[in-house]
């Protein structure tokens, strides 16, 4: 698989948050779009199956506004389901604060492939590169 | 009895036999006026005062006998005849009759028909005479006896009369210390049951008995948690002060008078006097002459022991000891009173302990959650600008490689390709960067590396950096310099909801018709309002009908209200007071710092003011700002 061929959907209300990550997988040669919230993330998401391109990966926060934009501790794992649900294949990583983890790891029980620790952003792009090279 | 002067002669009859005295009045009352004495002194008062024609006395009287009555009447009434009656039958009863002063002699029982007679002859002079002149001295001798032996009785009486006196006063004595030690008990009861402070109480109790029953010294003792040791609490003066530095404990049952008492749960009493005289040589104490040792109790369980001791030897009654006793046994019950509100203030600093543990881990972890939030891109960053510099000095070193030897000794050279080595130095990989860069064309380097994204990354850094900043502003913010001024509240309020962007069709004002104004910085003011605004506008966010109310009013004299009201989700009790709590948020980590709400609080507070919250979930939330109104010049 070609690097740059890999669609990524990140979706995260911090904007600064937003960029260094969009910046970090730019550079690492994966084909960025961001969302600054749940709802945003799913029209993206539509939008993009509309075009016949639809997104490889995404990768959602968890605390942000959700669907109805009201700020909603649970966004990302609402998100999570409607991506799911209109395609369970989709992997997705789910965005966590270090203080946030046992969610995050709900959210892997609930169909997310892993959760990243915002942070160290270098393991974003291994756990990303994990899931396309196993 | 007729006191008048009669024609007809007066007889008094001076016996202790009332059969006696019924018969002559009999006999004689037809002929004579008959009065009666019923013992010698009374027969002495009559004689003297009525003086009686003729006297009959009976020999054999107790107290003063016959003969004596007659030796004194012969002396005040020598002219009157003096009869004995007697029933004695012993030699020379007739002999002493005489001797002693009497002028006749009749026998009992009285001869009914002779009696009058004799009476008349008397009267009409006739008298015996005493032969024998040794009965006289005989007479005298006895007299004399008697008179020593009635002295004697007197003297007798009179120390059993100073006896009786003594002990009279006595128990009038120990009545009225019983009264007292009951009054001052009572007194000192009532003092110390509303004390509820156990130490206070304590020492309140020593002093009292010493000062309101004179005692020499008071120490009150409480058993240890084991039972073991009775533990001196409380202490009178010096003595009392030095023993508690000193840690004075006793052994329950051990041998001082108080372990003892504590043992038993009785008063112990000891004495210097008697058969087992205590020794006391506390040399703190060293005017001990008696000591009382009374158990206090608690349902029925010993708790510890009141000692009380006095200058005075046996100090003790068993008066003091029940009246001590049922104020230790008040004091046992302020003991409780006050150990209950001890173990009850403990409880609750317990509980305040607790809470304050709890809300200070939650805002700890805010705080963390926050900080981290605010910190996560910056790795991020960094590691692209490192990436960044580095790979810019691969291009420069590379591309000095290439460059003719003389370009190379220039200065700007020389400094990059320093540059390059130093990094070389700290780990970088130059081979790792010549295979990342080499294979790619003009467009994709320059897609990667540009000055765009470093100055992009660091403004990352800088924003990042500030909002952790703003943590600090929000925390000293209340503490710098401000400039205070008089500040018209609605026109404050007014302003900062316009400047805010709040929609006036959710805002209702209740402005009291007079300008009421405060001294206050505007900008921190504003700043309190702004938050409080904020948190309603986040309150009612999912409010259809949002309402923002805004009311400024007179609270109590001297100060004024400002409310900023809302219809919004409330907030739940068990919330309330953590609101002040810095980094307590409700909101995640879009609510801010958490710091608003207890910055507000700090700035009110500089201002002499107070901020209160009154809130119901599902109703809305009402904040209230009261400061100290400037009155109008």
């Amino acid at each position: 698989m070609v690097k740059d061929a890999i669609k990524i959907l990140l979706v995260d209300d911090e904007p600064l948050v937003l960029r260094s990550m969009e910046k970090t997988l730019l550079r690492a040669g994966f084909d960025v779009e961001t969302a600054g919230s749940a709802r945003a993330g799913r029209f993206r998401f539509e939008e993009a199956r509309t075009d016949q391109a639809p997104f490889d990966l995404a990768i959602l926060d968890l605390h942000m506004p959700n669907l109805n934009d009201q700020d909603d501790p649970n966004a990302g794992l609402q998100l999570l389901s409607v991506l799911l649900a209109v395609e369970p294949t989709l992997p997705v990583i789910v965005l966590s604060a270090f203080d946030e983890v046992s969610r995050a790891k709900e959210a892997v029980a609930r169909g997310a492939r892993a959760y990243f620790v915002k942070g160290r952003e270098a393991g974003l792009v291994e756990i990303v590169n994990e899931i396309f090279n196993p | 009895m007729d006191d008048q002067p009669s024609s007809r002669k007066k007889i008094l009859c001076i016996d202790d036999t009332p059969e006696v005295r019924r018969l002559v009045l009999r006999l004689l009352s037809g002929d004579y006026v008959v009065l009666e004495a019923t013992d010698g002194l009374q027969g002495i008062d009559t004689a003297t005062k009525h003086r009686p024609d003729l006297i009959l006395v009976d020999l054999h009287m107790p107290h003063l006998t016959g003969y004596e009555v007659a030796t004194r009447l012969k002396s005040l009434l020598p002219q009157v005849p003096i009869v004995a009656l007697t029933a004695d039958v012993t030699a020379n009863v007739r002999e002493r009759a005489l001797a002693s002063g009497c002028d006749g002699y009749i026998s009992k029982p009285l001869d009914v028909d002779r009696f009058p007679e004799q009476i008349a002859a008397f009267l009409a002079g006739a008298r015996e005479q005493l032969q024998d002149e040794s009965h006289r001295q005989a007479y005298q001798q006895m007299l004399v006896a008697r008179l020593e032996e009635k002295v004697r009785e007197l003297t007798e009486a009179l120390k059993r009369n100073a006896e009786l006196n003594e002990q009279n006063f006595q128990l009038l004595k120990k009545a009225q210390r019983q009264a007292h030690l009951l009054e001052a008990g009572a007194r000192v009861g009532r003092s110390i049951t509303s004390i509820l402070n156990l130490d206070l109480l304590l020492k309140v109790t020593v002093d009292t008995i010493c000062d309101e029953f004179g005692f020499y010294y008071a120490g009150i003792f409480l058993l240890d948690e084991t039972g073991e040791w009775a533990i001196l609490r409380a202490g009178r003066g010096e003595a009392g002060a030095t023993l508690l530095e000193r840690g004075h404990r006793l052994r329950v049952g051990g041998q001082s008078l108080i372990g003892m008492a504590a043992w038993l749960g009785k008063a112990r009493i000891a004495l210097d006097v008697g058969q087992e005289p205590a020794r006391f040589n506390n040399p703190l104490l060293p005017l001990t002459r008696s000591e009382v040792a009374l158990p206090l109790f608690i349902g029925g369980e010993v708790i510890g022991a009141l000692s009380v001791q006095s200058t005075e030897e046996a100090a003790f009654s068993e008066a003091d000891v029940v009246a001590l006793q049922m104020l230790a046994d008040q004091l046992a019950v302020a003991i409780k009173n006050a150990r209950l509100l001890q173990d009850l203030e403990a409880t609750h600093a317990e509980l305040v302990r607790t809470k304050t543990f709890e809300a200070i881990a939650t805002a700890t972890g805010e705080a963390i959650h926050w900080v981290g939030n605010k910190a996560a891109p910056v790795p991020g960053s960094v590691a692209r600008i490192t990436e960044d510099v580095s790979r810019y000095l691969w291009l420069a070193a590379a591309l000095l490689a290439e460059a003719p030897p003389e370009l190379r000794e220039h200065r700007y050279a020389q400094v990059l390709l320093q540059a390059a080595e130093a990094l070389a130095a700290h780990g970088f990989s130059a081979e790792a960067t010549r295979a990342e860069l080499e294979p790619l064309p003009l467009k994709r380097l320059q897609r990667l590396l540009n000055v765009d994204s470093i100055l992009e990354d660091l403004h990352i850094i800088e924003q990042s950096a500030r909002a952790i900043l703003s943590l600090k502003e929000d925390l000293i913010g209340p503490a710098r310099q401000y400039r205070v001024e008089d500040v018209a509240l609605a026109e404050l309020l007014q302003e900062t909801v316009a400047a805010m962007g709040i929609p006036s069709s959710i805002v209702t004002t209740d402005f009291a018709p007079e300008a009421l104004r405060v001294r206050a910085d505007a900008v921190q003011l504003e700043r309190v309002f702004i938050n409080l605004i904020k948190n309603a506008m986040e309150a009612m966010h999912e409010v259809k009908e949002k309402r923002l109310h805004l009311r400024v009013r007179p609270a109590e004299p001297g100060f004024v209200a400002a409310e900023v009201g809302d219809n919004g989700c409330g907030i739940p009790p068990d919330q309330l007071d953590k609101i002040w709590m810095a980094f307590y948020t409700t909101k995640g980590d879009r609510g801010g710092t958490g710091l608003g709400l207890p910055a507000c609080a700090q700035i009110i507070g500089q201002l002499g003011g107070k901020i209160m919250v009154h809130s119901q979930v599902g109703v809305g939330t009402t904040f209230v700002v009261i400061l100290p109104q400037v009155k109008p010049s």
